[in-house]
């Protein structure tokens, strides 16, 4: 019982927390002159289009990859999952920036080709980026609910008359919608909260307008327009939380047979997705690194990005075990796990607004490094708990109770019971906040310590700059870490998987 | 360090264009308006720094004011220097925040744009800058609460395969009657301030009237050095951009398809400054700010950077038609510190 407590208390305090940022944004708000006019409506309208196609192109991308990695003869489909999750540690910012100096007269294409290409710009260029960089989620949830289809359905289905076309729509996709549906919330989330992507390729949305007014002293405006942001974010977390799961007990594995000439199409189609996804950017910033080397560049960016990222995992994992425990015991407890990971939905620059205030009026946080931590942690906790949560789900209190009953203190039985069964949900939970901590621009501008500049920062900074040349080492360098986190996020979700027995 | 060595070689190879705009190779003497007497101080006579400091520093121009803090860190091993980077606009506003809530965390401001450094001084309490400083500066920008530190004059860059000098009016207001493409970054302080400029000269409606027509032929970068790259790979005709932005391009691309258009008498050729506010005063940040106006600084500006050096004395950079050849408007840069309603105006147009 007193356990039980503790965990409600750090939830509630957690929940507690992640609301404080909203409130001081409605104070900020209060002020704010409505009449942004046709402004506000373009913003919206910008917003959702992006949103929109984004998802639908994550989702015409993501689920026939989708079938091609879970049920079908293609050779080497594990090589190819891991390729084709492989975008997740590119952040989309950097394939922004790519995109951005690629295509377009003069780009790096015509440069090294000769033959002149469109820029890729506005709603359907940032779209195009956002895509190739958020198809991954729809990917992975849309093959986690493949992967729990029984096979022997579909040969029913099959065996009864009815093509393979028309048995992949009447008899699986209704059963895998809900995987679909979790990807593409997911990556509508992303989409909404995306500052850098949409600021690169000019596109007005409400993330580039609200930095713009927070740096034109509209603060007032930019905490009304982040809250009238939240409001979309709503709307996204409201439909995530009516996705249901439904499970059914695999029996027998589904395989599909691929005539040659769709074989060929989906290879063909898959090493396309690729080469804009991942090829295209190291090819652009491989050519900035020869072209204008390494330069003044500084090695320590790197350790500046890692450690508050570090920092930031360490704190969200601590954070997450009492509130997963919470959500594990009862409904009280889901209720303030569903507030304290309200913050994933919170955009980094709405986040960095309002911890800039949060600072300015308790003086020992301004600009520190433990208020940039903070901001991860409230930001980035859901994912830890998301992680830990399914592990600590696994463990049976019975368990611990029969350690306990044979003499071991409670610390004991937590050491050698409990936390050996929630290690894999531990380390791939912290190792996603790393990686979107490290990754994370916005609320880092806002928040960082002053004198501490990071591999995000400085792109950032390279960018407005113009001297594209320099981001070759922080972005390449970027993607390396992110590269080394998500192996280990995917590593410890393999072992988690294992252990539940898929 | 490689790329500093390029530079050099490529000035000594004679691949600058000192005559490319118009101005005679003569142009590159001494600057104008110096107190005979008065000449530079070399950063050998000052004493050592010793202590900590932290700047804001707005716009770091591309790593050229890092390598100055780097040179002045590295002769000053006693000085701790906490540098926080961002744009000049955003900093302004974090130091206005901060002054509103009592707890200005900066000694010094240092920003290329002197909009940005007024309003710091009218929200922050500045210290008033000593006199000794103040007398080292060329006659004009002399100011009472910032120090310039560096000069830059507003230009219209243009793509010279598509059109020559010529093709454009030399009125500013006239622009936006041609057929040409723009491009223009209204992001960034320097050309707020041009607008602030335009608002003072031509009058709040005439402005307003500008920007939205301009709207409707102007392609947005992030920067004013992206505007000129822009222009030069022909992604717009011509642009709006600080003088030095262009001089840079074509030291490191000397064919590079880019030349500068001066107007007459009004904003689109003004000339702004870049300075330091002394935020905190001690004789430490005093000290600092006469770092940046020793020969040494002023010459590195000048040479590397391309800015205008603006204590008396100093050449005047490569490139570069002489002052006294352009026609700048008769605008205090003082008065650039009233940008609300600029910004009120950048709005309006949906421009910001």
């Amino acid at each position: 019982m007193k356990r039980l407590s503790f965990s409600h208390l750090t939830s509630a305090l957690v929940a507690l927390a992640v609301l404080a940022p909203i409130a001081v944004l409605a104070v900020l708000a209060s002020g704010a002159e409505l009449d942004l006019g046709g402004q506000t409506t373009a913003i919206v309208a910008n917003t959702l289009a992006l949103t929109a196609l984004t998802v639908t192109g994550a989702v015409l991308v993501g689920v026939p990859m989708a079938v091609a990695t879970a049920h079908t003869d293609l050779p080497g489909r594990q090589v190819w999952l891991a390729l084709l999750a492989a975008p997740l540690a590119i952040p989309s910012y950097i394939g922004a920036f790519a995109y951005f100096a690629a295509f377009g007269p003069g780009g790096e294409l015509e440069t090294l080709t000769g033959l002149e290409t469109a820029s890729v710009r506005g709603l359907f260029g940032a779209a195009l980026v956002m895509t190739l960089y958020t198809y991954p989620f729809v990917l992975l949830t849309t093959r986690a609910s493949l992967r729990q289809l029984d096979g022997s359905l579909v040969d029913a289905a099959r065996s009864l008359g009815l093509p393979l076309g028309q048995a992949l729509w009447r008899v699986v996709l209704p059963r895998v919608r809900s995987g679909i549906a979790a990807g593409g919330l997911l990556v509508a989330l992303y989409t909404l909260s995306d500052f850098a992507t949409p600021a690169i390729l000019r596109l007005d949305t409400f993330t580039r307008i609200i930095y713009v007014e927070y740096n034109a002293f509209g603060l007032d405006r930019a905490a009304l327009l982040s809250l009238q942001l939240l409001a979309l974010v709503a709307v996204v977390l409201i439909l995530e939380s009516r996705v249901g799961t439904e499970r059914e007990t695999a029996q027998r594995p589904l395989t599909l047979a691929l005539r040659p000439g769709v074989r060929a199409g989906l290879v063909a189609a898959m090493t396309l997705v690729l080469l804009a996804a991942v090829a295209l950017p190291a090819l652009v910033f491989g050519i900035w690194l020869w072209r204008d080397g390494a330069g003044d560049f500084d090695p320590v960016l790197v350790w500046n990005s890692a450690y508050p990222a570090l920092l930031a995992a360490a704190a969200a994992v601590i954070v997450a075990l009492p509130v997963a425990h919470a959500a594990a015991a009862g409904s009280a407890g889901r209720w303030l796990e569903r507030i304290a990971t309200l913050g994933f939905g919170i955009p980094g620059i709405v986040m960095g607004t309002a911890l800039v205030y949060v600072g300015l009026r308790l003086d020992f946080l301004y600009q520190t490094m433990a208020l940039l931590v903070i901001g991860y942690v409230l930001r980035f906790l859901p994912l830890a708990v998301g992680a830990i949560r399914t592990s600590v789900a696994r463990v049976d209190a019975n368990l611990i109770g029969a350690a306990r009953s044979l003499g071991a203190s409670p610390l004991e039985a937590f050491r050698r019971v409990g936390l050996p069964l929630i290690l894999p949900g531990v380390i791939a939970g912290g190792a996603l906040v790393f990686l979107e901590a490290m990754r994370e621009l916005p609320a880092t501008l806002l928040l960082r310590p002053t004198g501490l500049e990071t591999l995000t920062t400085e792109l950032w900074q390279v960018y407005e700059a113009g001297y594209f040349g320099r981001a070759a080492m922080p972005g390449l360098l970027l993607i390396a870490v992110s590269a080394v986190a998500l192996v280990f996020t995917l590593s410890g979700e393999n072992r988690l998987n294992k252990a539940r027995g898929y | 360090m490689r790329r500093r060595t390029v530079l050099k070689a490529l000035a000594a190879a004679g691949c600058l264009p000192p005559a490319a705009y118009g101005g005679a190779p003569g142009a590159t003497g001494r600057g104008e308006g110096g107190s005979p007497g008065a000449g530079p101080v070399s950063v050998d006579s000052l004493p050592k720094l010793d202590g900590e400091l932290t700047m804001y520093l707005g716009r770091g121009e591309g790593g050229l004011y890092e390598n100055i803090l780097a040179a002045i860190r590295k002769r000053n091993p006693g000085l701790e220097l906490n540098v926080r980077r961002g744009p000049s606009t955003a900093l302004a506003n974090t130091l206005v925040a901060e002054a509103r809530a009592g707890r200005v965390r900066a000694d010094l401001f240092w920003s290329i744009d002197a909009s940005s450094l007024g309003i710091v001084a009218e929200h922050a309490t500045a210290a008033k800058v000593p006199e000794t400083l103040r007398r080292q500066l060329k006659p004009g920008f002399q100011y009472a609460d910032w120090i310039a530190v560096s000069g830059r004059i507003r230009t219209v860059p243009f793509n010279s395969r598509r059109l020559a000098a010529g093709d454009l009016p030399d009125s500013v207001m006239a622009l936006p009657d041609t057929d040409f493409r723009f491009g223009w970054a209204p992001a960034y302080g320097a050309f707020q301030s041009f607008v602030t400029a335009m608002r003072l000269l031509e009058g709040e409606d005439a402005t307003g009237a500008w920007l939205e027509r301009m709207a409707g032929k102007a392609t947005e970068y992030a920067g004013e050095f992206g505007v000129v790259m822009a222009t030069s790979r022909g992604e717009v005709d011509a642009g709006f951009a600080n003088h030095y932005y262009t001089l840079r391009l074509k030291q490191g691309q000397p064919d590079a398809s880019v030349d500068l258009a001066f107007t007459r008498n009004d904003a689109g050729c003004l000339v702004n400054a870049s300075g330091v506010t002394i935020l905190r005063e001690s004789e430490l940040a005093v000290n600092f700010v006469r770092h940046l106006l020793t020969r040494e600084v002023q010459t590195y500006l000048a040479r590397e950077a391309y800015e205008i050096p603006l204590v008396a004395g100093v050449p005047t950079p490569e490139g570069l038609p002489p002052l006294a050849e352009l026609n700048p408007p008769q605008v205090d840069l003082e008065r650039l510190a009233d940008l609300q309603p600029t910004l009120r105006l950048l709005r309006r147009a949906g421009v910001l």
